[in-house]
């Protein structure tokens, strides 16, 4: 659905390359979660595949069709949100949410949308009065109203509280079950492992992994069983290793005897897996 | 006019008013009328200078303005991402700050009208104002974009305005003077916009000099268009996304 070959960019200002070289194909009804650190290019990246930034190098296909070739068009079809949530402060909500409706072919229903993400009932509040949390959902609200067949979708959840963070997850996996297509960037792990069929890591505008989460959580789980059990007042930590666990006689035998208090595999958490990937042990390598 | 740009061209005369510039304006052309009435004598030759002034000046400083409420709350970079092309956003910026200055300018020759008595042909008034500020407006968009702020941008249109405006004076005082100097004087656009606002009012007399302001201000407008600020606006729109 969506193809990156060989993308390199250099902001003009800038010496050399953001973005050093980075493939990837995001398949239709898939959620691609793009992860990494603080200016690893992320923003940079979706810039690029939203056509804001013109003068990249590589290619870019969309539908099969290069992305330049495309006019603008191209935006009935995409629905975005930024970095920063973007609207008219003086005007209220559903001015602001009407005005831009009115530029699309497409349009889905707002109360509904609106509704779902709690801001009905503020429609008539402006905008620069609301919260930051309000203002990041009206900006998801803005990037549904043209019923997009593809999201791109920077930091959605970074700034919303845990309710309204799930809220918009459902949402997203409701996007993709009727069939829609999603660019995320994050660098919140947990919202990443929950959403994604698959994830890139970016460092330094390179991709340094891409899979899915179950993959590449047993790529850099370790195959362990860790048990921590009880004895004169004291805990005490030991780790066996998963093949063949249940002939491990020695661990039958802990099972059997001892006083355990916890149990549990030895698989990594994204985090982890993260800091391993983006740390400075694999730069090294 | 197709209708996205008509869309665009009502959000943009809405924001106008919700962001108080349609007040200021009704404000100002108030304060020029209140002035006016009781400056009753030289009244023929000031009416048309404030009109040149509104026409001028203050058509870049209302574009100006609009820009710098949009570049702080970033929403360019969200046109950007609808199906809007840049002409229609340039377009609709254009037009829609000409409509609301004439309507400023329409103000006061109203009142004026009524009270005063003042006798102005209307239709060459209403194409003088439309040519004139729909042409510092087009030059206003194109100095916002190469301004940091609105102060900057406030400094520029000053030093704009002397600058042109010395030779002017310099004219009138005839330090410099002749048929030659005459002409070269309506290369500026200021005084080819005082020229065909004049010839609105009577005792005009019609010579190459009207036409010449007329076509030079169509021409140069829309070359000015086409060639610096349509092209320029995608890096322009592109900055104002927080890159
Ligand atoms: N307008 C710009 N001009 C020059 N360099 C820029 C510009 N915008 C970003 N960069 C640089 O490009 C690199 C990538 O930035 P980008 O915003 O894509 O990072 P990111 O991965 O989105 O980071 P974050 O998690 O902080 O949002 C950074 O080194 C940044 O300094
Ligand atoms: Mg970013």
């Amino acid at each position: 659905m969506f193809k990156v070959e060989g993308l390199k960019f250099k902001y003009p200002k800038n010496e050399s390359d953001v973005i050093n070289g980075i493939d990837f194909e995001i398949n239709k009804g898939e959620i691609f979660g793009f992860l990494g650190p603080s200016g690893a290019g992320k923003s940079t990246t979706q810039k690029i595949m939203i056509k804001i930034l013109e003068d990249f190098r590589g290619k870019i296909s969309y539908n099969g069709k290069d992305i330049t070739e495309y006019k603008d068009d191209f935006y009935e079809s995409i629905g975005v949100s930024f970095e920063m949530p973007i609207h008219f402060s003086k005007m209220t909500a559903l001015e602001n949410i009407e005005f831009f409706l009115k530029l699309y072919k497409k349009n889905a229903d707002i109360e509904t949308l609106m509704k779902r993400v709690g801001l009905w009932e503020d429609k008539d509040k402006m905008v620069g009065e609301f919260s930051k949390g309000m203002k990041i959902r009206l900006n998801i609200v803005r990037a549904l109203l043209n019923e997009p067949e593809m999201l791109f979708l920077d930091e959605p959840t970074n700034g919303l509280d845990p309710k309204n963070a799930m809220i918009l997850k459902d949402m997203i996996r409701e996007f993709r079950a009727d069939g829609g297509t999603v660019f995320i960037t994050s660098h919140i792990m947990s919202d990443i492992d929950q959403l994604c069929d698959r994830v890139a890591f970016i460092v330094d505008g390179e991709i340094k992994e891409m899979d899915s989460p179950r993959n590449l959580k047993i790529k850099y789980g370790k195959r362990s069983m860790n048990v921590e059990y009880k004895e004169n007042n004291e805990t005490i930590k030991v780790e066996f290793p998963m093949d063949n666990i249940g002939k491990n006689s020695e661990f039958i035998n802990l099972l059997q005897t001892k006083d355990i208090e916890t149990i549990h595999s030895g698989e990594t958490t994204l985090e982890d897996i993260f800091i391993k990937v983006t740390g400075v042990g694999l730069k090294d390598e | 006019m197709n209708s996205r740009l008509a869309i665009l061209v009502k959000g943009e005369l809405h924001r106008l008013h919700k962001y108080n510039l349609t007040s200021v304006s009704v404000l100002v052309a108030l304060i020029w009328g209140v002035f006016l009435f009781f400056l009753d004598s030289s009244l023929d030759t000031m009416l048309p200078f404030v009109l040149v002034m509104d026409a001028t000046m203050m058509s870049i400083m209302y574009v100006g303005a609009v820009m710098f409420f949009e570049k702080s709350e970033s929403t360019i970079s969200t046109m950007l991402v609808t199906p809007v092309t840049n002409s229609e956003l340039v377009l609709s910026k254009v037009l829609a700050n000409t409509l609301h200055n004439m309507f400023a300018s329409a103000l006061i020759i109203t009142v004026f009208m009524i009270i005063k008595d003042v006798s102005i042909n209307i239709p060459l008034v209403v194409i003088a104002i439309l040519l004139t500020t729909a042409f510092h407006t087009t030059l206003g968009v194109f100095m916002a974009y190469y301004q940091k702020d609105f102060t900057g941008m406030l400094v520029n249109v000053m030093i704009f305005s002397f600058v042109l405006f010395v030779p002017s004076v310099l004219f009138l005082l005839n330090v410099i003077s002749g048929p030659i100097w005459e002409a070269i004087l309506l290369i500026n656009p200021i005084q080819a916009g005082q020229e065909i606002i004049l010839a609105a009012f009577k005792d005009y007399e019609f010579t190459y000099k009207y036409y010449f302001s007329l076509s030079y201000l169509i021409v140069l407008g829309i070359l000015g268009y086409k060639y610096f600020v349509l092209p320029k606006f995608q890096d322009y729109a592109v900055k104002q996304s927080g890159v």
